[in-house]
């Protein structure tokens, strides 16, 4: 391995260490409340509701849930990871290396991406065995998880970065990111909202994810998938292009 | 002899120095202005002191050095690599223990070592050998399975240093390295320091500790308002302010000869 290889290696080994050392708290909770959504939207709402759009409720909800434990775990890692180690001071021993802006931001992101993939993962083990859950297009699902993950954790570098207290990544997840993946159709599908819901769906990009990954498992969508595909790149590399500019800056890492 | 704390690399060319700073510049977004045209020479092999009062600027230059805070004007060369422009090489020659315990609280002592060295991209069975190495050198091995926050002050301190170590830097920076430890602590710090020094390792110290200065420091700059004010031995610096020892040196700088000893004894005498 080159020296550049094996400072990558550690840096994204001391994100994984860190979030598999409370894993409880990393990946326990998470899984718990996966499980209570599908109990209660699934097995238990669902009974009632039936099917939506000729599939199985549960069904329908899980890739949702899939990927919304995907993003909320990749943001949740990177944004308090990065905090805490401006807290504690601890990120100096990585800024006083000779690792480059690139190396340090991929690093952090891949640290929240693991785990968001991690409970991703599991969640879709745990679904598998309550439901027949089906994978109809392998090739949407994955660069789709892909894209929505790696997001998810460059918007949770972005806010670690930003935030001066632990308040301002509480506000971000609980008053913006929670209502806008809630809103975006993990649990009902946004044809059937009357106007002028529906309409306002179509503005929240969360729900041109769900659509996409919702697709991949079950072959069915409501946005057209090349667009909502182009749309999720486009974003990503947006927010990369500015994590990098930030990290490159030193941005309220380097004073 | 035990060689766990020499320095990596050749010899650089007596010609370049360890850090060289020409007119560095510091103005924080705050517009403080914390450094102001500092310039420097540090040869290598020496152990150099920067003395100052809080504020003077001496952890700015530390950080403008190491990368944790960016000049707005100026140069820094380490080894000859702009810390700039060159920053991976700069970097790679320097290992700072600052003021702070600034140890990552999820990491225990032996994964800091581990962690640190993989920063600076040593392979996997150096960095096992070194960790054991210097575990051993610090008498931090028995401690090593435990979390750092469960570590008292003074292994903290020891950890520190080891961690600066980690990576075989040529110029090691030592932030007011016995700010606020205890005589026994401070004594063995000083051992360590000038152990390090007579192995090899080129070592700015910080420190508001004037007798530290004196006993370790080959040469010693003073530092006030982000201006270095005088700089040399501590007998030429004492003759340079027409006193009688580094501290009345100090204090002329800081404006409160008042306060020298031989002042208020000459006072006391009826």
């Amino acid at each position: 391995m080159s020296a550049a290889q094996i400072r990558f290696a550690t840096l994204w080994r001391r994100e994984v260490n860190r979030f598999m050392k409370i894993k409880k708290q990393t990946i326990g909770a998470p899984m718990l409340e996966t499980f209570l959504y599908i109990s209660v939207f699934g097995a238990a709402l669902g009974t009632r509701v039936g099917e939506l759009h000729g599939i199985d409720y549960v069904v329908f909800v899980v890739p949702g849930l899939i990927m919304m434990a995907f993003s909320i775990n990749a943001f949740a890692n990177n944004s308090s990871s990065i905090l805490q180690q401006k807290f504690q001071g601890a990120i100096q021993d990585q800024l006083s290396s000779p690792a480059s802006p690139l190396e340090l931001l991929l690093a952090f992101s891949f640290g929240g991406f693991a785990r968001g993939l991690i409970v991703a993962v599991l969640t879709f083990l745990a679904a598998s065995l309550l439901v027949d859950l089906p994978v109809d297009h392998l090739l949407v699902l994955l660069p789709a998880l892909f894209l929505v993950g790696f997001f998810f954790a460059q918007l949770g570098v972005l806010i670690g970065v930003r935030a001066e207290q632990f308040d301002d990544v509480a506000f971000a997840q609980t008053f913006v990111l929670t209502p806008l993946i809630f809103l975006g159709g993990v649990f009902y599908s946004a044809s059937l909202l009357p106007e002028p819901f529906q309409t306002l769906t179509h503005f929240n990009p969360i729900y041109y994810m769900i659509n996409l990954v919702r697709y991949g498992f079950l072959g069915y969508s409501e946005a057209s998938i090349a667009l909502s595909l182009l749309a999720l790149l486009a974003a990503t590399a947006a927010i990369f292009a500015v994590n990098l500019r930030l990290f490159t800056r030193g941005y309220k890492l380097r004073a | 002899m035990n060689d766990a704390l020499a320095p990596e690399g050749p010899t650089p060319p007596a010609a370049e120095a360890a850090l060289r700073i020409d007119g560095l510049e510091k103005r924080y977004a705050t517009g403080v202005e914390a450094l102001r045209g500092v310039s420097l020479r540090i040869e290598p092999g020496e152990l150099f002191g920067l003395l100052g009062p809080n504020g003077a600027g001496k952890s700015t230059l530390i950080h403008c050095t190491t990368g944790l805070a960016q000049p707005t004007g100026g140069a820094i060369a380490v080894f000859g690599h702009d810390a700039i422009e060159d920053y991976g090489e700069a970097r790679q020659a320097v290992g700072l223990a600052p003021q702070e315990p600034n140890l990552d609280w999820f990491l225990t002592v032996a994964e800091t070592l581990d962690y640190h060295a993989g920063y600076f991209g040593m392979p996997k069975r150096e960095r096992v050998e070194r960790t054991a190495e210097l575990l051993e050198t610090f008498s931090l091995t028995e401690k090593a399975g435990e979390r750092t926050r469960t570590l008292s002050g003074g292994m903290k301190r020891r950890l520190i240093l080891a961690r600066a170590m980690m990576h075989k830097p040529r110029l090691l920076i030592l932030d007011e390295p016995t700010a606020g430890v205890d005589v026994e602590l401070r004594l063995e710090l000083w051992h360590y320091v000038q152990r390090i020094n007579q192995e090899g390792t080129t070592i700015l110290l910080t420190t508001h500790y004037l007798e530290e200065a004196e006993q370790l420091c080959d040469r010693i700059a003073f530092i006030a308002e982000g201006r270095i004010v005088g700089e040399g031995t501590s007998g030429e610096l004492a003759a340079e302010y027409g006193v009688a020892n580094l501290e009345d040196a100090y204090l002329t700088l800081v404006g409160r000869k008042e306060l020298s000893r031989s002042h208020i004894e000459v006072e006391a005498v009826p």
